[in-house]
């Protein structure tokens, strides 16, 4: 008699369906992809094979290289700006009695919003006659900035707004991590007399650095991955101001003159970026910090 | 315990969200959707989608239903006059043909014109009726690649092949793929009582009209609106000074490559929109504002001048919409330019915008699509787009029928066109969409200071003959 | 002393003011009667109530077709993704094919490293190819395909904890695999299941690009979308556009405070075992 774990009919049932959505959708659509790139198809006509012309014109295409500058800055934000404040306000509610549960879930309610309700949300806020920011420069007699308009200030307006969402997420993350450091090793470098910001220094972030680590990659991967709150806030402008691989992506495959073949090239770009700096920084960084945190 | 309460609050959120979609939106089209959505919409035409849910009708012809799939672009407050129209027309030819029902879908008309219909020709599933521009960025391309039903045997059936004033934009090798709905001319809206005030008269030369932009802005107020963070909005003046500067010919000459944009005459054209960015004529911040944020500008008294399309008219008898400014708007061509070439009375004639047919129909829906088009394309309906929403007709009308618009702004618009010495287009209709696409990056980044006139016209020239080289 | 007990609690309460306050000018403006009113004082408390102003949003931004095509599409795609996940993690842990399991677990780790974005464009195509663009499967395919990786992932590690005794006895009681799955392991599994099924409720409930471009027809909307139509349609009047955001906020909040242990154990877990 067959065992019953080793049931093929309903091994095939419990993974076939799975395997076929994922391959359908995962699998077929990344080749087809790789094969797309290097066509010149516009869905409406026969496509020809076009070999890398498609990278070319994205590489020769100065909006281009602008797109991939603001992915980059919005990386290096994330970085740079983000995590030192996210640790900063992590240790913070770590070292408080109370009210920690109330600062943890007020931070993370951002996250769960879409983001394109967030893009709406801090559209109007950065609205240049009604929006309360605005207001309360005029409060301090500053003139009305024209947040969203300028192609100065349209980039680090997303950026806050970016930053506002994801924040909170990253601070509960790296609250839990701290939370996790055994006490006895605080205890014991207050019994060496060591104060709330040594032993922040010296205890509580390296031994988070695993995760801070993770954090980093997430936010590579996040950097990359923007493009919702652009559509929705700017839509790339203005003049590319705000303008990531992925919204340019969008605007070039779905805009007035579609063309899928070099849609699918930028996609392409894209995922090799990001594989690129992922990479980059495990083999920099990452390796000092590998600790298999989980 | 907690998470059970909160499971069941996800399955009360389901059960309620459904009760209110049912009652609240109360709309069969909804039902329609819900129901019929398992089925899925298959591009093949041959399964007419029998999605209606009702039984047999009160007629004794108890036929059985279909739907046919119509997309318009009426939507919003401006657009509610059309869509009362297209609503009375569908109206009666789902009386005419038993068992018809039409889908109306709306979109907002950039992103029906730049996405989804675009999107739609690709994947070879448009919907059976839609709004369709003409020209050889729109409507001509998805002829010659096979996607619109060619409607010319219906309309001399109709007889009423020798009515349009103009099918250039729809034709394609002698037979016509759409029909234009209505004509417009692209000019200055402006400010009545504003211009009273400060007594700036209607400007008739250039010069005047800088002159009266001046006089606006040093009373602290807007000479033109706008709103340019979608490029169309700014080019529709741009188009109006080419056909100015570089005379009417231009617009038809760039495809056609007697023309070029990097010309001397064209640059002086954009030279021209530069400079008044420069004074600072335009509304602060425009990048940012969209359409809509420009009628804003203008109809709040923030500006003094705005240049649209005459089917913007309808609003501004319109009191919601209009508020104060109601009745009190008047237009006027944009002057002719000292040194321009061509005959400077030539206005913008645009009879670009109308509805296209899929080429996939079968019989039913063709005897529904024919039915629509008689009833659309008539003396009555276009008198109608006249005298209650503004919009100058694509048909010829009889003279008393023209005589019967009161309302002095449409008659003001329709004298103009009377004036004008003839009719140009927006290029947006004649040239190839990889140039109008630049033209509308280059157009921002003129805004935005980041390019002068003579490099976009270059950057144009190039696309251009690009696309020339590959028709 | 107390100076060190209360700066910390003065810069938090700042940061969760700047985190909280768009959500209460929000509130606030969507219930003030006009632009005006909103401009000229910005935090304040409306001076005239206006709550027919959600009403009109509800009517006029057709929130309940959207609202209900989100919460069926989330609702339908997650728990879809979190049975089939189960179903999958159960087969390659528990069922003694360990060869073949350990292949499909890595082909299936391979998607949780691919950005969300990088597959719009081709699956834009595949959906049109497969003739489904403009009706819900079009979003459904792919929500519940893209959860399907990190489903996978939490619950095969959870199930890997499960004891084994449990399903020692269960086989010598005679039941089958697929009873052993549906009777004893799913309800053991119920924690983690639940919060799969949450975060991926939030992820599609949230999504915006796709739900964008694979639906056109106005009755088969998600609210994201839907939303920010109504704000191109409505763009001058602010108060009738706060109300639609505490319209797709009000739901995803009340969901946050019954559930939010689930919501943020789901997403930050999840990101970081990715």
């Amino acid at each position: 008699m067959k065992h019953p774990m080793r049931n093929p009919w309903i091994y095939t049932l419990f993974t076939v369906p799975t395997l076929l959505l994922y391959g359908m959708f995962f699998l077929w659509p990344m080749l087809s992809s790789a094969y797309y790139a290097f066509t010149d198809w516009n869905g409406l006509e026969n496509y020809r094979y076009v070999g890398w012309s498609n990278f070319a014109a994205a590489f020769g295409d100065p909006d281009f290289r602008r797109a991939i500058v603001n992915n980059l800055i919005f990386i290096g934000f994330s970085i740079f700006v983000q995590i030192p404040l996210i640790v900063l306000f992590a240790l913070l509610i770590a070292s408080v009695r109370r009210l920690r549960g109330f600062y943890k879930t007020t931070v993370f309610v951002p996250s769960i919003v879409s983001t394109s309700v967030i893009g709406i949300l801090w559209g109007f806020i950065y609205e240049p006659e009604v929006g309360p920011l605005n207001r309360l420069l005029a409060l301090f007699g500053a003139g009305p900035v024209y947040w969203l308009a300028e192609p100065k200030w349209a980039l680090p307006a997303v950026l806050i707004a970016n930053a506002w969402q994801w924040m909170g997420f990253y601070i509960v993350l790296v609250l839990a991590a701290i939370l996790a450091i055994p006490r006895e090793l605080h205890e014991a470098a207050v019994v060496d007399g060591a104060n709330g910001w040594q032993r922040a220094l010296n205890i509580t972030v390296p031994l988070i650095m695993p995760l801070i680590s993770v954090v980093v990659m997430l936010s590579i991967a996040g950097g990359m991955r923007v493009v919702d709150i652009v559509l929705v806030m700017t839509k790339g402008g203005p003049v590319g101001a705000t303008e990531v691989m992925a919204s340019y992506m969008v605007n070039e495959a779905m805009g007035i003159n579609p063309n899928y073949g070099f849609g699918t090239a930028i996609a392409l770009i894209i995922f090799a970026f990001a594989l690129l700096l992922t990479s980059l920084y495990q083999l920099t960084f990452g390796r000092r910090t590998e600790g298999g945190y989980f | 315990m907690r998470k059970r309460l909160g499971i069941a609050v996800l399955i009360l959120l389901v059960a309620l969200s459904a009760s209110l979609a049912a009652c609240g939106s109360g709309n069969k089209e909804t039902a329609n959707a819900v129901t019929g959505d398992a089925g899925g919409a298959s591009p093949s035409a041959s399964a007419s989608s029998g999605t209606g849910s009702e039984a047999g009708g009160t007629d004794e012809t108890k036929a059985e239903p279909f739907t046919v799939s119509l997309r318009h672009i009426q939507i919003g407050e401006a657009q509610k006059f059309r869509k009362a129209i297209l609503d009375d027309v569908v109206r009666k030819t789902e009386e005419e043909i038993p068992g018809l029902k039409f889908e109306l879908d709306g979109v907002e008309d950039q992103v029906n014109r730049f996405t989804k219909l675009p999107a739609e020709m690709a994947a070879g599933n448009p919907p059976k009726i839609f709004d369709l521009f003409g020209g050889a960025g729109d409507a001509l391309k998805y002829a010659k690649a096979g996607r619109l039903l060619d409607v010319t045997p219906i309309i001399e059936e109709l007889g009423i092949a020798d009515k349009f004033l103009n099918l250039s934009q729809f034709t394609l090798d002698g037979r016509v793929y759409g029909l234009p709905i209505g004509g417009s001319t692209e000019g200055f809206f402006y400010n009545i009582p504003m211009f009273e005030k400060y007594g700036i008269k209607v400007p008739t030369t250039l010069e005047e009209l800088e002159a009266a932009a001046e006089t606006l802005k040093q009373n602290g107020i807007t000479p033109f609106a706008m709103g340019s963070k979608g490029a169309w909005v700014p080019l529709m003046m741009v188009n109006t000074l080419i056909g100015r500067y570089a005379g009417p010919e231009a617009i038809d000459g760039f495809p056609a490559g007697t023309h070029a944009w990097n010309s001397p005459e064209v640059t002086a054209a954009f030279a021209k929109y530069e400079e008044w960015v420069k004074k600072g004529y335009f509304t602060k911040g425009e990048l940012g504002l969209e359409y809509a944020d420009m009628l804003n500008q203008f109809v709040t008294g923030k500006a003094g001048m705005m240049f649209d399309g005459s089917w913007r008219a309808s609003v501004f008898k319109d009191p919601s919409q209009a508020g104060e400014l109601t009745g009190q708007v008047g237009f006027f061509p944009m002057p002719p330019v000292p040194g321009g070439k061509g005959d400077q009375t030539f206005v913008n004639g645009n009879y670009s915008n109308g509805y296209g047919f899929s080429a996939d129909l079968n019989e039913r829906e063709l005897t529904a699509v024919k039915a629509f088009i008689k009833n659309m394309y008539n003396e009555e309906m276009q008198l109608r787009g006249l005298l209650e929403d503004g919009v100058l007709p694509s048909m010829k009308l009889s003279g008393d029928a023209l005589g019967k618009v009161e309302d002095p702004l449409v008659k003001q618009i329709m004298e103009t066109m009377r004036q004008a010495g003839g009719a140009f287009s927006h290029f947006d209709s004649t040239v190839h969409s990889e140039v109008y696409k630049e033209s509308e990056a280059q157009i921002q980044k003129l805004i935005a200071g980041r390019a002068t006139a003579a490099e976009v016209t270059e950057a144009l020239q190039k696309i251009q003959e690009t696309a020339n080289a590959n028709p | 002393m107390l100076l060190k007990r209360v700066v910390p609690h003065a810069v938090l309460l700042a940061y969760v003011a700047a985190v909280l306050f768009p959500f209460v000018f929000v509130l606030f403006s969507s219930l003030k009667g006009s632009n005006v009113e909103i401009a000229a004082d910005p935090f304040g408390i409306p001076k005239t109530w206006h709550p027919e102003n959600y009403l009109e949003a509800w009517v006029k931004a057709k929130i309940g077709v959207y609202f209900f095509n989100s919460v069926y599409l989330s609702f339908t795609s997650a728990l879809t993704a979190a049975l089939l996940s189960a179903a999958t993690a159960f087969a390659i842990i528990r069922m003694r094919y360990p060869r073949i399991g350990r292949w499909i677990y890595q082909t299936v780790l391979i998607g949780m490293f691919i950005p969300g974005n990088v597959l719009f464009i081709a699956q834009y195509l595949l959906v049109m190819n497969l003739g489904v663009l403009n009706t819900h499967w079009a979003l459904f395919l792919p929500y519940t395909a893209g959860a399907l990786p990190l489903g996978v992932l939490l619950l095969a590690a959870f199930m890997k904890s499960l004891p084994g005794e449990l399903e020692e006895a269960a086989i010598m009681d005679g039941l089958s695999s697929a009873g052993l799955f549906a009777k004893i392991v799913l309800p053991l599994t119920l924690p983690a299941l639940v919060t799969v099924f949450i975060v991926n409720f939030l992820g599609a409930w949230n999504e915006y690009l796709l739900a964008n471009f694979f639906i056109s027809k106005d009755a088969l909307r998600t609210l994201p979308t839907g939303m920010v139509g109504f704000r191109d349609a409505f763009r001058t009047n602010y108060a009738l556009i706060c109300t639609g955001i505490v319209y797709s906020v009000a739901p995803v909040l009340l969901l946050y405070a019954f559930l939010q242990k689930q919501i943020i154990e789901g997403m930050t877990v999840g990101s970081v075992k990715g």
